[in-house]
C-alpha cells in the first residue's frame, strides 16, 4: 500500500499545470472534496477536512468548509470543532510548518513523521488516531487547516511541499468562493474613490474638502454614498473594504 | 562567503536556522537549487501613505539596490507577478517591459537587466499570519528551474516560521498586541466601539484604549486611517 502511495504521489507537472489553470476558475464545493480525495489517497490517509480558522484569537476555532464526508459531517470534524484542536489552530496562526501526530497505537505512523525534516509534533487533537495538518492561508488574509487522518499515511520532504502548494491552491479557491458571494460592488465614480483614498490616508472631511476644492458637505455625501455602494456601515469599513477589493491603494 | 556558508549549514533539509548565518546559508543553497543567481527576501512594513519594502536577507550587490530603488523594489516583490503558495510562479522579465503594464517602465527593465536580473520571480510566503516576499532572479532567462520554485518557496515558508527571531527586525511591522488587532478587524468590519466590546466581553472603554494604543503605535492621525494601514500591511 505504501509502495502504491509513493507512485501514485510522483508529481506530474502537466496535472500540475490543468489543475493551476483551473484553480483560477471559481470552484464548487463538490470540485474541491473531489480534488482533496485525490490528494488523500496520494499520500494513503483515510479521512481529510478543510477548515478556516475564526478572525478571534484566544477562542481559536476551526470552522469546517467541508470534510471527507461531505455533504454530511464526519466524526472527526465533530470532535475538531471543539477545543481540542485549540493547539493546532494556535500554530497555524505563527507557522506554517506541517504538524503531524501519532497515537501510541501508531508506532509506524511515528516514526515515518518523525523522519520529515520540516514537519513538527503536536499532542494529538483526536485520541487514537495519526494525522497532520498543514497550515493554510489565502490573499485576503484568511487562515485555515487541512488535516488529513489515516495510519497509512506515507510522505517524503518533496512529496509534502507539493501536496501543502495543492491545500494551499485549493484553500485559494475556498476562501474566494467565500468572500465572492455576498460581494456585488456597484461602479464608484472617480470623486468617490479620490475621498475614499484620502479618508485613508488620514484626512478628515474638512482637509479633503480644501484639498479637492469641493464642500464639506459634499465631501460627506461623496463619502457616504461610496460606503453604501460598498454596502458598508460606516466609513472606516468602507475604507477597509475599498483596501481589500483593491479599489484604492 | 559561500564556504563560510556553506560550513554553518551541512544540509538544505536541516530544519534548524538559529542564525543570521544560517539564514543567508539556507537562502544561497536555496538559490542555487532552482540555478537563480539572486536572492531577496522582503518583508512590507505599514508607511504613512503606502507600505514600504524593507529587506530582511539579500544577496544583491550594493549599488543595485541603490540604483535600482527600495520603491521599485517593493513594486516588484508585491506586483500582480508575486505568486501565492501554490499558484504557479510566472517571470517577470526584462525584455517583455512594454507589455507590463504599469509594474516596470522600458528604462527600469533595461537598468534590471543590465545589472543581472534580466528574470525575476516573486513568492508570497506566509509565515504564520506575517507575509513576506522572495525574490529570484537570474542573469539569463529561461535558467531558472520554474519546477522547483512551488518547493523552494515552501521551504522558505517552514525554515522561516522556525526562526522568528531571525524575523524580528521586520516584525517591527506587526507592533501590535493581539487584542488591539481584533480590536481594529471588528472595527474594519464595521463594528461600533460597543459592538466590538461585546464581541471581545470587555468594556468600552478599554475598547477605545485598545484602540487608541493601536492609533498610537502606527502613528495614524484617525481611524480610517489606523484601519486602512493595517489592512495594506496584512495585519488584519
Amino acid at each position: 500500500m505504501r509502495a502504491q502511495a509513493l507512485s501514485d504521489a510522483s508529481p506530474d507537472p502537466l496535472q500540475t499545470l490543468a489543475e493551476d489553470a483551473e484553480a483560477t476558475q471559481p470552484l464548487a464545493i463538490p470540485d474541491a472534496v473531489r480534488r482533496f480525495r485525490w490528494i488523500a489517497a496520494d499520500m494513503g490517509a483515510t479521512a481529510f477536512g478543510l477548515y478556516f480558522l475564526g478572525p478571534a484569537s484566544e477562542r481559536s476555532r476551526l470552522v469546517p468548509c467541508f470534510d471527507s464526508d461531505y455533504p454530511g459531517v464526519g466524526a472527526a470534524t465533530r470532535a475538531l470543532s471543539g477545543s481540542q484542536a485549540e493547539e493546532i489552530a494556535r500554530h497555524a496562526r505563527a507557522s506554517t510548518q506541517p504538524c503531524w501526530w501519532a497515537g501510541a497505537q501508531a508506532p509506524g505512523e511515528k516514526a515515518a513523521f518523525a523522519g520529515l525534516a520540516w514537519a513538527h509534533p503536536v499532542a494529538p487533537p483526536l485520541p487514537q488516531t495519526a494525522g497532520i495538518a498543514f497550515p493554510v492561508h489565502a490573499d485576503r488574509g484568511q487562515c485555515g487547516l487541512a488535516i488529513f487522518i489515516g495510519t497509512g499515511i506515507f510522505l517524503t520532504d518533496d512529496t509534502l511541499c507539493d501536496i501543502h502548494a495543492r491545500c494551499f491552491s485549493l484553500f485559494g479557491a475556498m476562501a474566494r468562493l467565500r468572500h465572492s458571494e455576498p460581494e456585488r460592488v456597484r461602479a464608484m465614480s472617480r470623486r468617490e474613490l479620490e475621498c475614499l483614498r484620502l479618508t485613508a490616508n488620514g484626512h478628515t472631511s474638512e482637509e479633503i474638502a480644501r484639498l479637492l476644492k469641493l464642500s464639506v458637505h459634499t465631501t460627506n455625501q461623496y463619502l457616504t454614498q461610496s460606503a453604501q455602494k460598498l454596502n458598508a456601515v460606516s466609513r472606516t469599513q468602507a475604507v477597509a473594504k475599498a483596501l481589500r477589493l483593491g479599489l484604492i491603494e | 562567503m559561500t564556504a563560510t556558508a556553506a560550513q554553518l549549514s551541512p544540509d538544505i533539509s536541516e530544519p534548524h536556522l538559529a542564525s543570521r548565518g544560517g539564514l543567508t546559508a539556507f537562502l544561497m543553497r536555496l538559490a542555487a537549487e532552482i540555478r537563480a543567481d539572486s536572492y531577496m527576501l522582503v518583508a512590507t512594513v505599514p508607511n504613512r501613505t503606502r507600505s514600504e519594502a524593507r529587506i530582511v536577507a539579500s544577496n544583491w550587490i550594493f549599488d543595485t539596490i541603490e540604483l535600482v530603488g527600495r520603491r521599485l523594489i517593493a513594486a516588484l516583490a508585491r506586483g500582480p507577478h508575486a505568486a501565492a503558495p501554490g499558484t504557479s510562479a510566472r517571470p517577470l522579465r526584462a525584455a517583455e517591459a512594454p507589455a507590463l503594464h504599469g509594474v516596470l517602465t522600458g528604462e527600469e527593465a533595461k537598468l534590471l537587466a543590465v545589472l543581472g536580473h534580466a528574470e525575476l520571480y516573486s513568492l508570497r510566503l506566509d509565515v504564520g499570519r506575517q507575509r513576506l516576499f522572495i525574490l529570484f532572479s537570474a542573469e539569463r532567462t529561461g535558467s531558472i528551474d520554474q519546477a522547483g520554485l512551488t518547493r523552494a518557496q515552501l521551504k522558505s515558508c517552514y525554515a522561516l516560521s522556525q526562526a522568528p527571531q531571525l524575523l524580528a527586525d521586520a516584525a517591527a511591522q506587526d507592533p501590535l498586541s493581539e487584542r488591539e488587532r481584533e480590536c481594529l478587524f471588528w472595527v474594519s468590519e464595521g463594528k461600533t466601539t460597543d459592538e466590538v466590546a461585546v464581541i471581545l466581553g470587555v468594556s468600552s472603554n478599554t475598547v477605545n484604549s485598545y484602540i487608541t494604543h493601536a492609533m498610537q503605535k502606527l502613528s495614524a492621525s484617525n481611524r480610517p486611517m489606523a484601519i486602512a494601514m493595517a489592512v495594506r500591511s496584512g495585519i488584519i
